[in-house]
């Protein structure tokens, strides 16, 4: 890359109004501890007061932190770059070229709802699916926010408009914005009953009794006078306990879905530049996040085996540069959901005629089954074996430890029989669309302009049983997607079908069942 | 049922001699240093020794196994071509790996040499797409060679513009 002076271009600090809500936290950090020492007159040692001074004290830094952040960042826009420069000790001077931009997205706490205030993600380049950290700008007045965003993301100035891809992405532009869902309130239900009711339940009652404790209420004294728990048996007070954490976790995971996805939106929004997928969401936080239709490679939707039969989904794009592994992805479009909302979601969002999510997929050979049946025994053999071989070692070990082990079999029998029923593939409308999964049967549907190669996988016992893994790498979402356990004589077919042309060269001489690719359509499938 | 491997030609060229060699001093010393450091702890910690001892013992057989089959097979199913239009190996042995990728989607060609690797003048070629899931990697090519076809693919794939994604 060029480095020409593009000193020309100033450099600008973040909004002046972060240091107001940078004191104003460190001022209502304080508070707690204020409050404790001056209405309830709490005797300060380390003992009782330990705890909320730790807090008062990360907090307080936690605000100078953040100031000198305010004093230490500058950014600019060039015309072919976004720079940032941050950091006191490490200096740290990051800029990402314009044309490879992927998103561009705002949120804001409710601090800076307050102030006018909001965050800027600019996300960019391949590996970002590997987690590296895009730009982050925290953060600058709404105003900013948005003029910012509309010139990074619909109409940079060095577009490569002369690819097909564009050309051909562009064409279908609406006039207006398209609504493709809003949030329906039914699909609280899919949120509220999960493993993490418990946990949160856990964490919110550990904040209350301590917190009521530290002004010296007596928590523990008033849930003991609320029942007689001796003549009710232990058994029951479990029972009355694990209820209650539910009621109260279930309770507080509805209410925490309406807070996070409160006015949900996901639309389709015209821009300079094609289109970008939009959705906006929150009540206290919100959040908006702009995904470019140009970067938009495939959808996948993943259901998950226990809330199967309610229908339950989660429906992500496969996009480039947007990030999978954060709790919460952008590449999520939809809340967890109905399955039926995330097919018809998903079938606009790829604008094809059948949506490829929906088509019906070809099964793999029943020999798949029997390599999962034997995963099945092996896993309960080792469990088996590893339980025997400890009794023999501790002898605080009932002896018939091991039988639970068996007990696993039925258990992961049915596993196998669920994971080959998952088992799918099929290529459709320039779509390779596969499924699998046990735990959470995910299908993905990915366009094949956007593989980048093609991998047949193989063990000793697969070649035994005829059977072969075909996974197409790519830039976006997962990195790869695979067709697993298919038939080893199809293999080669099904790649050829999903990347036509690539493999021409490299198929065996044996008489092929389809007439030869012509190679001359690669070029311009190759180029995205 | 009949052995059936995928209806792929196997690529044209096959790695060195060497990496046979290679691979078996890799595995030798990757297990001995395994079995020292337990044979360590068996020695020192009598209280673990009835269940360090079977350990001990698998691992050292298993390791002489793969030390003595593992290079051979590997040198028997390890193949590289490069084309034109596309960078095709098949590496593996239990699990076999056919990959193919496209030149106009490769992003960077890289040669790796490990101290045994530079002992032996052999040297690991990689090739990087957008892909996260990894480099296509071919082990124990001439060090000449793959400094020789990395160059030819850098040449190349400057031909083709954009990000490769």
């Amino acid at each position: 890359m060029s480095t020409e002076p593009l000193d020309e271009v100033p450099w600008q600090r973040l909004d002046t109004r972060v240091v107001w809500v940078d004191s104003a936290k460190t001022v209502l950090s304080m508070v707690p501890a204020g409050v404790a020492i001056a209405f309830f007159d709490a005797e300060i040692s380390w003992g009782t007061m330990g705890p909320i001074l730790v807090a008062t004290g990360v907090g307080v830094l936690g605000g100078l932190a953040d100031l000198l952040r305010w004093v230490k960042t500058r950014y600019r826009i060039t015309d072919e770059y976004v720079e940032r420069r941050t950091g006191l000790l490490v200096r740290q001077h990051r800029s990402i070229r314009r044309d490879r931009i992927r998103s561009v997205d705002t949120s804001a706490k409710f601090r800076h709802r307050l102030t006018g205030l909001r965050v800027i993600t600019v996300g960019a380049g391949q590996h970002s699916a590997a987690g590296e950290a895009a730009l982050t700008l925290d953060a600058v007045r709404v105003e900013t926010a948005q003029r910012l965003r509309q010139e990074l993301l619909p109409g940079g100035p060095a577009e490569r408009s002369a690819e097909p891809e564009v050309v051909a992405e562009a064409a279908p532009v609406p006039r207006d914005e398209q609504v493709f869902a809003r949030l329906e309130r039914s699909w609280v239900v899919y949120n509220m009953f999960s493993f993490w009711a418990f946990l949160m339940a856990a964490g919110l009652l550990w904040g209350t009794y301590w917190a009521l404790q530290l002004f010296g209420l007596d928590p523990a004294g008033f849930v003991r006078g609320l029942a007689d728990w001796d003549a009710i048996g232990t058994a029951s007070t479990v029972v009355v306990a694990v209820a209650t954490v539910g009621v109260i976790g279930v309770v507080g995971l509805a209410i925490n879905f309406f807070t996070e996805n409160w006015r949900f939106v996901l639309a389709r929004v015209p821009g300079d530049r094609g289109t970008v997928l939009r959705t906006t969401q929150g009540l206290f936080k919100t959040r908006e996040v702009n995904r470019d239709d140009n970067r938009l490679r495939g959808v996948q939707i993943d259901e998950p085996l226990l809330w199967r039969w309610m229908g339950m989904a989660d429906t992500t794009v496969i996009s480039t540069g947007l990030s999978i592994w954060s709790l919460t992805p952008s590449a999520q479009i939809l809340p967890r959901g109905p399955v039926s909302v995330a097919r018809r979601v998903a079938a606009r969002v790829l604008e094809t005629g059948q949506s490829p999510l929906d088509r019906s997929l070809r099964p793999h050979p029943r020999r798949a089954l029997r390599r999962r049946v034997g995963w099945a025994l092996i896993a309960t053999a080792i469990v088996t074996g590893l339980l025997a071989w400890l009794t023999t070692l501790i002898d605080a070990m009932p002896d018939g430890v091991w039988l639970a082990g068996l007990g696993l079999l039925p258990i992961t029998l049915a596993l196998a029989v669920v994971a080959y029923r998952s088992l799918g593939h099929t290529v459709a409308d320039g779509y390779l669309v596969t499924r699998s999964g046990a735990w959470s049967r995910s299908t993905a549907a990915l366009q094949s302009r956007a593989v980048v190669g093609v991998t047949f996988r193989q063990s000793l016992l697969q070649r035994r049983l005829g059977l072969a893994t075909v996974q197409v790498t790519t830039a976006a979402g997962y990195g790869a997607y695979e067709a697993i356990d298919v038939d080893s004589a199809e293999a080669v077919d099904l790649a050829d079908r999903a990347v036509p042309g690539l493999l021409t060269a490299f198929r065996s001489t044996a008489p092929a069942a389809a007439p030869a690719a012509d190679p001359a359509p690669v070029e311009a499938q190759a180029r995205p | 049922m009949a052995e059936q491997p995928i209806a792929l030609r196997p690529p044209e060229h096959r790695v060195e001699r060497r990496a046979v060699g290679l691979w078996a001093l890799q595995s030798a010393l990757g297990f001995g240093i395994l079995a020292g450091l337990l044979a360590g702890a068996y020695l020192i910690f009598d209280s673990a020794r009835s269940w360090l001892g079977p350990i001990l013992l698998v691992g050292a057989i298993w390791g002489a196994v793969v030390t003595l089959v593992m290079p051979l097979w590997r040198y028997a199913v390890h193949r590289w071509e490069v084309t034109e239009d596309a960078v095709y190996a098949v590496t593996g042995w239990v699990v076999r790996e056919w990959r193919v990728a496209p030149i106009s989607r490769i992003q960077t060609v890289d040669t790796i040499r490990g101290p045994l690797e530079q002992a032996l003048k052999l040297a690991t070629l990689e090739v990087t797409t957008a892909s996260s899931r990894g480099p296509i990697k071919v082990p124990g090519m001439d060090a000449r060679v793959a400094a020789q076809v990395a160059a030819e693919l850098a040449r190349i794939t400057q031909r083709t513009p954009g990000d490769a994604t």
